[in-house]
């Protein structure tokens, strides 16, 4: 988003030099850096306790408490907690889930493909429906079809995913049996399957997003004086809208690129509700149990996603508008 | 009254003890029923056609990240974990100690036990039982870095020895009459190969370790936080189980599981929701089954922080609990007014639950009057009442009905109570915290064992901060008591004298709810039915006639 802004006041061309990607990279580890530590510390700070978590709250021997606090180096000052951390980290080694009792990247691994295909398919529905539902709406600006996709939208927007989760369940699950209720399926086919569901209750919220962000963009290109000439000109009212859409695709792509971050956080609730065995629902359970490791792997992991995402859609503008690709050329 | 109205072949069962708090993610039902029968069931199951069943599908409320409960100790991990591992006893339907892995005992003296194991024992891989296996296993529980959730049963274990091929002799540091229990799987054994153990070292229970046990089923796969397959085997010394494969789906959602069980998609679901219950009786597809669960809920006291270090303070709360009305009404009947800490089918080895239910009864109550609920305030350092909070766990929300109940009848004698729902693991920290004067006991106890919850509550180490020199001689004389029935008598008195302070005000004692597909029968269902092999206890049921 500041990407669009820094275009227009700077020459385009800093924005797609050679150097901007290593800036950049070096301005993630940065804030990766920063975010660890915070995250770190908050789950230090946070109420509960995990000794507690993995003792039970029976009454254990002082002896068995100190066991397990040395096992994972509870009485260290917290600095030291957080450097063991570090060093171990930057070698890529993100430790042993203290729950799972497995390696932080096999716990992840093993989830995170389920998180991936749903974020994915649920944007890949949302984008397939919203985009073409938003122009529809802004070129039909005030007629009844526009009115009713507005309505839906804001219907969309409203509904809370678990919600909506539910009724799809209850409609498609239960009176129409078409789709699993719950679980990851066994097969990658059988996986897509079991994901329908899910990624639809996610598309429903992302997808009423993206049409008004569409609808809005497009209807101001719409109002523009170009467009008024390109008609005074006599062309075709399709062609009017491609040249339009063009121009009004850097904030719909910008906008894509941000739901699609927020799509991240918004699995907890979906996976919760659908039974799946997803990085969403893994970070929810290891915040509270304390999980450090795994919470801070995870943390990192969707601020490298979202900065990566925050890139690709910067890089698409070149793509998107020749003028930022011609001014990275001069 | 008996509870085992038409005992079947010899069944072991598990005791245990494992805290409500252990419930995790699982959602607690407690229900109540008559004192008399200690199952009520909604329709009944059709009898036994003898049939096979080829495979069943179960919905767990709650996900599992281990398989071995020395590393994770649910009570969803104990309810897997039974259904493939053994201990060396069991724990019957009536609450007594049975034979599992050892075929008999004896005690040569108080503080030793001299087990002789079966002959027929085999591990899922085909290897036999031996007392090396046993040994291994027990060590392997007492290493609090190894087995952190279950290494306190074994702490005063002094010595193992391999006394004869077949024999093992366990010595204690001075005799506890808890610790005969703690060798089930109710308990806290859960017996492997030695070679298994030290092959997976590190990984056992994990996704690529598995749990290898010598019961009637072993794990084929296990997917953590998605589900277990369990498949039967032809090593178990108790014969073969009616159903082939078994797959455990871990369904956190209460709705889900509800639409998955309607849809005929589940057969066996654990732990209804004691709020959801009345939808599930609705179900056409399904039968609900509820069981007096040997859980206690109590309310608890700092006794060092003010103002509940003023017995006048806890006494005037304890009589503003009305606790018949939060066990009709809050409970819809799901339940029983604890008259004391110790469950009356924890009383088995002595008593049967009628007889028990009166014994406890005809202790010390401080009973609902709000009247003199005040007059006790009056006399405390807080006449004019103050203020409080109280925290309850995410995963009961029966306690925060209760909570609000009593604030409500706190209201009017002065006192204001906030109550507050945080995750159970921040609850759990918030136990014996020096932070929290008022709080909820919610003791889910596996075992059955008559003092465990007390040994919890009044013990060394205990919440509240309490200490009477005349309770811990009485729990001490409990412990090194022989006999079951002195014992209990020792642990009332420990009880009566906690009524008169006021430690841990009494609530209620708990039934959980388990759905069952309309074809699929229980023999001998019981609240220690699924701490023991209870995949064995399931038959395909016919019509209801």
């Amino acid at each position: 988003m500041a990407d669009v802004v820094t275009r227009r006041r700077r020459p385009a061309g800093v924005l797609l030099s050679a150097r901007t990607p290593a800036l950049r990279g070096l301005g993630i580890i940065a804030i990766l850096l920063v975010l660890s530590f915070l995250i770190f510390s908050l789950v230090y700070l946070a109420p509960g306790d995990i000794v507690k978590n993995l003792l039970g709250p029976k009454n254990t021997s002082p002896e068995a408490i100190a066991a397990v606090r040395a096992q994972y180096h509870l009485d260290d000052p917290f600095l030291v907690q957080y450097w063991n951390w570090l060093s171990r980290a930057v070698t890529g080694d993100f430790g042993t889930s203290t729950r799972n009792q497995e390696s932080v990247s096999a716990v992840i691994g093993g989830r995170a493909g389920t998180t991936l295909a749903l974020c994915g398919l649920s944007f890949v529905l949302a984008v397939g429906t919203a985009i073409p539902l938003g122009i529809l709406s802004a070129t039909r600006s005030g007629g009844r079809l526009d009115r009713t996709i507005s309505a839906w939208s804001v219907v969309g927007l409203s509904a809370p995913a678990f919600a909506v989760s539910l009724l799809l369940l209850y409609a498609f699950s239960f009176y129409l049996p078409l789709f699993p209720g719950f679980g990851g399926g066994d097969s990658p086919l059988d996986s897509l399957y079991h994901l329908v569901l899910p990624a639809l209750a996610l598309a429903i919220g992302l997808g009423a997003i993206l049409v008004k962000l569409t609808r809005t963009a497009l209807l101001r290109e719409l109002n523009s004086d170009y467009v008024v000439f390109a008609r005074a000109r006599g062309l075709s009212p399709r062609r009017v809208t491609r040249i339009a859409l063009r121009n009004a695709s850097i904030p719909i792509v910008t906008g894509a690129g941000l739901t699609l971050s927020y799509l991240v956080g918004g699995t907890i609730l979906v996976e919760t509700t659908f039974a799946l065995p997803g990085l969403g629902t893994l970070l929810q359970s290891s915040v509270l149990f304390k999980d450090v490791a795994v919470v801070q792997a995870l943390a990192l992991l969707v601020a490298v996603l979202i900065a990566v995402i925050a890139l690709l859609t910067d890089l698409s503008y070149a793509l998107l508008d020749p003028r930022v690709r011609l001014a990275g050329n001069r | 009254m008996s509870i085992l109205n038409s005992p079947q072949k010899p069944r072991r069962t598990a005791r245990s003890v494992a805290l409500a708090a252990t419930v995790l993610a699982s959602t607690l039902v407690l229900a109540a029923c008559s004192s008399v029968a200690p199952a009520s069931v909604t329709k009944t199951a059709g009898p036994d056609t003898g049939k096979e069943i080829d495979a069943i599908t179960v919905a767990l409320p709650g996900s599992l990240s281990n398989l071995y409960p020395g590393q994770e100790a649910g009570i969803l991990n104990y309810y897997l974990a039974s259904a493939v591992q053994e201990g060396l006893v069991s724990v019957d339907a009536s609450g007594k100690v049975q034979p599992a892995l050892a075929e008999s005992w004896v005690q040569p003296d108080p503080a030793s036990y001299v087990f002789t194991l079966r002959a027929d024992a085999r591990f899922q891989d085909g290897t036999p039982v031996t007392v090396d296996d046993v040994i291994y296993s027990i060590r392997q529980a007492q290493d609090a870095t190894v087995s952190p959730s279950i290494s306190y049963a074994f702490a005063g274990v002094t010595g193992l020895e391999k006394t004869a091929t077949n024999q093992l002799t366990i010595t204690l540091a001075a005799p506890d009459a808890a610790f005969l229990r703690n060798l089930s799987t109710a308990g806290a054994l859960f017996v492997s190969s030695k070679a298994f153990l030290e092959a997976h070292a590190g990984t056992v229970g994990t996704k690529g370790g598995l749990i290898l046990g010598t019961g009637p089923y072993k794990v084929a796969s296990f997917s953590p936080d998605t589900g277990v397959e369990l498949e039967r085997v032809d090593t178990w010394w108790g014969g073969t189980p009616k159903i082939k494969t078994i797959h455990v789906s871990f369904i956190p959602d209460e709705d889900t599981r509800l639409l998955a069980a309607k849809s005929g998609t589940t057969d066996l679901s654990f732990n209804v929701p004691l709020a959801q219950s009345g939808q599930w009786e609705g179900l056409d597809t399904q039968r609900v089954q509820y069981v007096n669960d040997l859980s206690y809920v109590g309310l608890n006291f700092d006794t060092t922080l003010a103002p509940f270090d003023d017995v006048h303070v806890r006494r005037a709360i304890s009589e503003s609990i009305d606790r018949d009305t939060i066990v009709s009404t809050l409970l819809k009947g799901h339940g029983r007014v604890a008259t004391a800490i110790p469950t009356p089918e924890s009383l088995g080895e002595s008593y049967n639950v009628a007889d028990a239910t009166a014994l406890l009864a005809a202790l010390p109550q401080n009973t609902f009057d709000l009247d003199a609920a005040k007059a006790e305030l009056a006399k405390s350092a807080h006449p004019d009442g103050f203020t409080a909070e109280i925290l309850y766990p995410n995963t009961g929300p029966q306690l925060g009905n209760a909570a609000q109940s009593l604030a409500e009848n706190l209201k009017k004698i002065g006192i204001t109570l906030t109550v507050t729902e945080v995750p159970i693991e921040q609850w759990l920290a918030s136990i014996g915290d020096g932070v929290h004067g008022l709080g909820f006991t919610w003791y889910f106890s596996t075992t059955g064992d008559p003092g465990e919850v007390t040994n919890y509550l009044l013990g060394a180490g205990n919440s509240s901060h309490y200490s009477n020199p005349a309770i811990v001689d009485l729990l001490a004389q409990a412990q090194a008591a022989t006999d079951a029935s002195k014992r209990i008598d020792l642990l009332l008195q420990a009880n009566t004298l906690q009524s008169a302070d006021v430690v841990d005000a009494p609530l209620w004692w708990g039934q959980s709810a388990t759905s069952f597909a309309t074809d699929l029968g229980i023999t001998d269902y019981s609240s220690f039915a699924f701490t023991s092999p209870w995949p064995s206890l399931l038959y395909s049921a016919g019509e209801v006639k």
